[in-house]
């Protein structure tokens, strides 16, 4: 009898906790804890252990064990099995910027490269297919790693590098650089980059000589080799009058 | 008029059994008086709520009617045992802890503390003769040492009223014994014990009143040597009587209206015997 | 002499030894208690097996040299407070679920409440030996962790150093800080005090349990499936309090879960510190306040129980 009198105080007590615990779990969503939602979806993502893992608040363990073994793939060129992989421990993990960062870096640089180089495959054309996939998938990594770590520089830095690298896309590493550059602990060297591959990009030259010129402006810890160099060439295809320009002393390499 | 040491009133105590019609009654509408100083003992064969009534005296369990009091206050409440000392059936302390360990354990839960209870321990173990053993683990300990520490641990606080649940049960002869005259012993100080039992000819050698209970029913109560004597019959005990004397005395009674129902050589108990023979075998194997 | 004779002879009780009258909350009875649960449950073999395993799975994580340092300080932490969070969650549910069939199948229950010990104070000290026992374990752990994390730390330094030896100094700089900010986070403490908490909160509520449960094991498989069933109560609260076309019983069924389960989820704070995420303030104090809550009412439940159960 008494027991049944707990319980029912438990559940009294119930409605005492819960404006706790919605608070705490809006507290949670405010700093961008993100969980892991419960659905059959994810169930079929990441197979049972990983479900029974997620359900039991061990998925960090998992989502290592997946990553050791997604390690010992990248070693045997297992590029499918590694794509597997990283799905489910991105899914098990989604706030972890190393696993979508090395997802990203594994399918965009290492896998395009071996397919690149794929020797039992003769047409070139097919080759770039695969490597451009390859690319693609890196990159949607990269985006969904964004979504879920909204507030966090790395992984757009790392989207901008795949931009550079890869598809040689001036503007939309500018882009991402400078969105990187905008989040508490980012680098300083991000609004420096952005204003580099800016200075690449047909017709933004007038832009990006003024973002390089505030930066040069803002004393010598900005006024890096790099940077001189993209200033003056600018200056040279912008027609910058001579007053305007930077000191020439500025052209000295610096060793 | 000075309270009781132990008063029960009515007591009734039903168990309900889960998914049957008929529960088990335990104890059924006993009354019992035990006065102080008193060695009162509670006898029945099993199953018949002795245990059951020694766990209600100690608020153990609760009675389903009636109401029992200690020194005249409620049992039920947890002030109520500063005044009992328990010793329940087959007790079990840590196998972990040593016979010291284990006083100061229990002796702390009863308040005391520091030297207090230092001495009072100290006192103990050498009462109960386990004053050598102090530092030894309990699991070492045999069953009669066992059942000492356990009175010890039952006298920890001083307690003027003992209640002891089978005592002497599993306990050789010589423990059984030593058990019995640490009884006595607390009687001769004005403590109350209250024991029970199925052993009776041990509960015949210290008790000074005895319940029968059979079924949950006191059944028989009183004084022992009123419940056991018999009425109509006289015993003398001669030590050095001549033949000549013996059939003098039957010629007497032979005269007069009472009967001579026996003639025997007094015995000695074979309990005694025992001991006896125990104790010349110990000395002779020192002796070697 | 007779053992009557010897009896005799014993000396006096000293009436100055009496005990102190009784008072109904004693601290001293209920430490008493609490020591003894203490040794009692350090002398179980299922602690020294589940201890030790726990400090191999924190040491084993020395042999990830082959990764980068970001990803072998990930797989050390998440590793290591992984350990700890299995362990001490473990550790709450066996050592308690065990802890009053014991003591009754024992009838030492008999002996301990026969003295003028209430029943309240007996459980009280019952789960603070636990408690004690989950901090002393996770101390224990925490500093195996937070040293193996020194040395890989100290490893990684002197690597980077090596690799670096020639390069200009902000550079050496800029990566000493890298190697050291992915190793220790001060936001690892709070982590794993609130592991500490949801371990104790698993041991109040496998307490309360076994004040009606019929055996051990009865405890402990309810214990996983309300483990399970915890981990899911944010879940059924955000359905519950949200989907307004669901049928009436399964609105019922969300609402029973929701108020009857803890949240364990929000006790899963070390993920997030581990991926580096900051840990508030707010958050933290939030989190130790519901873990408080949830020990406290759970503690009471079980002497409430406890209270009216026939011995």
């Amino acid at each position: 009898m008494r027991a049944v009198v707990a319980l029912a105080v438990l559940i009294g007590l119930g409605f005492l906790k819960l404006p706790i615990e919605r608070n705490l779990a809006a507290l949670h969503r405010q700093e961008h804890f993100r969980g892991v939602e419960f659905n059959l979806d994810l169930r079929e993502k990441i197979g049972q252990l990983g479900f029974i893992a997620a359900l039991s608040g061990f998925r960090a363990i998992v989502a290592d064990a997946l990553y050791i073994q997604a390690h010992a793939a990248w070693e045997n060129t297992e590029w499918g099995r590694m794509l597997l992989l990283f799905r489910h421990i991105t899914t098990l993990q989604p706030r972890v910027l190393l696993f979508w960062d090395t997802a990203a870096w594994h399918m965009a640089w290492n896998a395009s490269v071996a397919a690149m180089n794929d020797q039992k495959q003769p047409r070139l054309a097919l080759r770039v297919k695969a490597q451009r996939e390859y690319f693609a998938l890196g990159r949607d990594f990269l985006e969904r790693g964004i979504k879920n770590n909204p507030d966090r520089p790395d992984l757009y830095e790392a989207l901008a590098r795949l931009y550079k690298e890869k598809y040689k896309d001036h503007e939309r590493a500018a882009e991402y650089y400078a969105k990187a550059a905008t989040l508490p602990g980012a680098p300083t060297f991000d609004r420096r980059f952005s204003a580099y591959e800016l200075s690449y990009c047909e017709g933004r030259e007038r832009e990006a000589y003024e973002r390089l010129r505030g930066l040069y402006d803002e004393g010598p810890q900005e006024r890096l080799p790099t940077l001189i160099k993209r200033l003056k060439f600018l200056e040279e295809k912008l027609g910058i009058p001579e007053t305007q320009r930077i000191p020439d002393k500025e052209n000295k390499t610096v060793k | 008029m000075t309270n009781p040491a132990v008063a029960v009133h009515g007591l009734t105590k039903i168990f309900p059994v889960p998914f049957h019609r008929q529960s088990i009654v335990a104890v059924k509408d006993l009354n019992l008086r035990i006065d102080p100083g008193e060695v009162y003992g509670l006898l029945g064969p099993n199953g018949s709520g002795k245990s059951t009534t020694l766990k209600i005296i100690l608020g153990l369990v609760s009675p389903t009617r009636g109401r029992t009091e200690i020194f005249g206050g409620d049992s039920r409440l947890v002030e109520s045992r500063e005044a009992v000392g328990f010793l329940p059936e087959n007790p079990y302390f840590q196998k972990f802890l040593t016979g010291e360990e284990t006083l100061h354990f229990f002796g702390r839960l009863c308040g005391l503390r520091g030297a207090a209870l230092k001495n009072r321990v100290n006192e103990l173990l050498r009462l109960v003769r386990l004053d050598r053993a102090r530092n030894r683990r309990l699991g070492t300990y045999s069953k009669g040492m066992l059942q000492r520490i356990g009175l010890a641990q039952a006298l920890i606080h001083d307690p003027r009223l003992v209640v002891l649940d089978e005592p002497t049960a599993g306990v050789d002869p010589a423990g059984s014994r030593e058990i019995r005259d640490l009884i006595l012993n607390l009687k001769e100080r004005g403590i109350t014990v209250l024991l029970s039992s199925h052993l009776l000819a041990q509960a015949q050698e210290i008790c000074d009143r005895v319940g029968i209970l059979a079924d949950g029913v006191l059944v028989r109560e009183g004084h022992l040597q009123e419940l056991i004597a018999i009425e109509n019959q006289t015993e003398l005990v001669v030590a050095d009587a001549s033949d000549e004397l013996v059939r003098d005395i039957e010629s007497l009674l032979s005269r007069s209206n009472a009967k001579l129902i026996a003639r025997r050589k007094s015995t000695t108990t074979l309990e005694r015997l025992f001991l006896e023979a125990t104790k010349n075998d110990e000395g002779m194997t020192k002796q070697k | 002499m007779t053992n009557r004779e010897n009896a005799s002879t014993l000396q006096q009780f000293d009436a100055s030894t009496r005990a102190k009258r009784y008072r109904a909350l004693s601290l001293s009875r209920i430490l008493a208690i609490t020591r003894n649960t203490l040794i009692e449950l350090t002398r179980q073999k299922v602690f020294y097996v589940l201890l030790v395993f726990a400090l191999l799975l924190i040491g084993s994580s020395i042999f990830m040299a082959q990764f980068s340092f970001q990803q072998e300080f990930q797989i050390l932490k998440d590793v290591s407070l992984g350990a700890i969070s299995i362990f001490t969650s473990l550790l709450a549910i066996v050592a308690t679920a065990r802890l009053l069939p014991q003591d009754m199948e024992d009838r030492i229950v008999y002996t301990i409440l026969a003295k003028p010990v209430p029943r309240f104070d007996y459980v009280v000290g019952k789960i603070a030996g636990v408690l004690l026992l989950l901090a002393i374990s996770t101390l224990v752990m925490g500093a195996a962790f937070l040293i193996v994390l020194y040395m890989r730390e100290q490893a990684a330094l002197h690597a980077t150093m090596r690799q670096l030896s020639g390069a200009p100094p902000d550079q050496l700089a800029d990566a000493l800080r890298a190697v050291r900010s992915s190793a220790f986070d001060a936001d690892l403490f709070p982590g794993i005090a609130i592991i500490y908490l949801k371990a104790c909160l698993l041991a109040a509520l496998t307490l309360f349990v076994s004040t009606f449960a019929t055996s051990t094991i009865f405890t402990v498989v309810v214990m996983a499936f309300i483990y399970f069933i915890g981990h899911l109560q944010a879940t059924a609260r955000e359905y519950w309090l949200q989907e307004h076309g669901s049928a009436l019983i399964t609105r019922v069924f969300l609402a029973v879960v929701t108020l009857l389960f803890p949240d364990l989820q929000a006790f899963n704070l070390v993920d997030y510190i581990v991926a580096g995420t900051a840990i508030s303030l707010a958050v933290f104090a939030k989190t130790a306040v519901l873990g408080i809550f949830y020990t406290t009412i759970y503690t009471l439940l079980a002497a409430f129980v406890f209270y009216g159960k026939e011995l």
